[in-house]
């Protein structure tokens, strides 16, 4: 039987489709969860899912690359490979990254019919007629608890939270909450909601953390605790309690709530210690001089520094603008834009500028007193030069 | 605060707008879209939470001004809260200048007054 199912894709209809399809396969209390952001993806622990479904594409990652990686992490679930136009090639490198079965996108009633039946038979195959622990996820218990023992031991664990309906991660690391998510939603946010779901008794698998978590929970955990207390049930009618995806069809009234789908976090990826020495200068190479900048720095999509020059802390330098592009990140996804594509800070001593394009964010630090707006604007050209 | 944000919401290339108390409550707010106060307050507050940021890093700033494509999220910090708006157009600092006049007094009608704009 088919317990929890993962979709990682960036077609929200057909994800919508697939979803309803995957719960016809499972029982009752199956769970297939979406997710449509790839980044954010690699942050999900594949254990806790039988089955997933992912992109041969998504977005701006290679979705078999992803496979390989999520394959490593979980070797037992099942990984089906959705493709638009499967070739000869790509067939081969889904197999070889681990893939169970490729699946060409279908695009008709008819063709969802075949491919679910094509996942019945995969899943009767090898789920059926195993066991399903029923202490998979551990005892049911106070998850306020659990965080609040967890981190008075100062411990750095990543709680796997399961609820009737969801799932999610909570991350501590050395005595304080860094992070949590689940799917369509991370951050301060998830984890009050979190506490919420099943009056806060849930079931709760704890695994020891052996890397530095990402942080988009800033609040010492007792204040987290206590606002979680203190508030109640958040129950916002903004996402319905099942996990039910909401596909966005146009302008919405005035007065609508916002869907679920589009209250997703960034893209949050494991920050590796930054390279502090050898980092390569920035070179110049277009047509565009650089400006007289204070300090400028590049950071990739993961958050780690590629290069810079005349950084005096470049481990925070790279944390600082990895921390804006993931906060701006879920200002693009609930204005329902791309991400960014350059940001100004004003300030009275200083102004930055940050530029991101797909591969990363480069941000410079320029002194108020002789920094005009052709400056900055030079180096937003420099950095458009940079990524051609 | 709704009048001023009656006024604020016929500003040329206006989205939506909003005030956010440093209680993070929202205090005033329009919209031309769909965009939702939910929404805005979560957006007034990570914007916030941004410049918080860079203050404990020792690289204060006030305004933010952010592209996404043709569309423009300016935000930019007061006593009593932060102050957001979304703008359809992109902007260079004249269109900022001419942004903080009109929406200035709006604000101040209503005892809110936002940081000296730096740029």
């Amino acid at each position: 039987m088919l317990l929890q199912g993962l979709i990682l894709t960036s077609h929200r209809e057909y994800a919508q489709a697939m979803r309803q399809g995957l719960l016809a396969v499972g029982d009752p209390q199956s769970r297939v969860d979406v997710e449509l952001d790839a980044l954010r993806a690699m942050q999900l622990v594949p254990q806790q899912y039988g089955l997933i479904l992912l992109d041969t594409m998504l977005d701006a990652m290679d979705g078999l690359q992803l496979l390989l990686l999520l394959k490593q992490q979980a070797p037992a679930t099942k990984f089906i490979v959705v493709s638009d136009a499967p070739d000869e090639t790509s067939r081969a490198q889904a197999y070889q990254n681990g893939a169970d079965f490729l699946l060409e996108r279908p695009r008709t009633p008819e063709a969802f019919r075949t491919a679910v039946d094509a996942i019945r038979g995969l899943v009767e195959r090898h789920f059926d007629g195993e066991a399903v622990p029923d202490t998979q996820d551990g005892a049911i218990t106070s998850i306020t608890d659990i965080v609040q023992t967890r981190c008075l031991s100062g411990d750095s664990v990543l709680l796997l939270v399961r609820s009737k309906h969801q799932s999610g991660d909570i991350f501590i690391f050395r005595g304080e909450v860094f992070h949590a998510q689940y799917p369509g939603k991370s951050g301060e946010g998830a984890f009050y909601d979190m506490v919420h779901w099943d009056g806060g008794h849930l079931r709760v698998r704890a695994l020891k953390l052996s890397h530095v978590p990402p942080r988009t929970i800033e609040t010492p955990y007792r204040e987290l605790l206590d606002s979680a207390n203190k508030s109640g049930v958040l129950d916002t009618g903004l996402r319905p309690p099942t996990g039910e995806l909401l596909v966005v069809a146009g302008e919405l009234p005035l007065d609508s709530k916002v869907p679920s789908v589009v209250m997703e976090a960034p893209p949050l990826q494991q920050t590796s210690p930054a390279k502090s020495s050898k980092l390569p200068d920035i070179t110049t190479s277009g047509e565009t001089p650089i400006p007289a900048v204070n300090s400028h720095w590049k950071i990739n999509l993961m958050g780690e520094l590629v290069e810079g020059s005349q950084m005096a802390e470049p481990d925070r330098c790279a944390f600082i603008t990895y921390f804006i592009f993931r906060k701006m990140a879920d200002v693009a996804v609930a204005l329902e834009v791309d991400y960014f594509n350059d940001m100004t800070l004003l300030g009275p001593h200083l102004q930055q500028v940050l530029v991101a394009d797909n591969m990363g964010v480069r941000h410079a630090v320029f002194e108020t007193a002789w920094t005009t707006e052709d400056l900055r604007n030079q180096y937003v050209q420099w950095c458009c030069e940079q990524s051609f | 605060m709704n009048k001023a944000f009656e006024q604020i919401a016929l500003i040329e290339g206006m989205i939506a707008a909003s005030f956010v108390s440093s209680e993070g409550k929202l205090l005033g707010w329009c919209s031309n879209s769909a965009i939702s106060p939910d929404t805005l307050n979560f957006i007034a507050e990570t914007c916030r939470v941004i410049l918080s940021a860079n203050r404990a890093e020792q690289r204060m700033a006030e305004t933010g001004v952010v592209a996404f494509g043709n569309r423009t999220l300016v935000f930019r910090e007061g006593e009593t809260g932060i102050f957001m708006a979304y703008l359809d157009s992109p902007t260079n600092d004249a269109v900022l200048a001419w942004l903080w006049e009109q929406v200035g007094p709006m604000l101040e009608s209503e005892g809110i007054k936002l940081n000296p704009a730096t740029a």
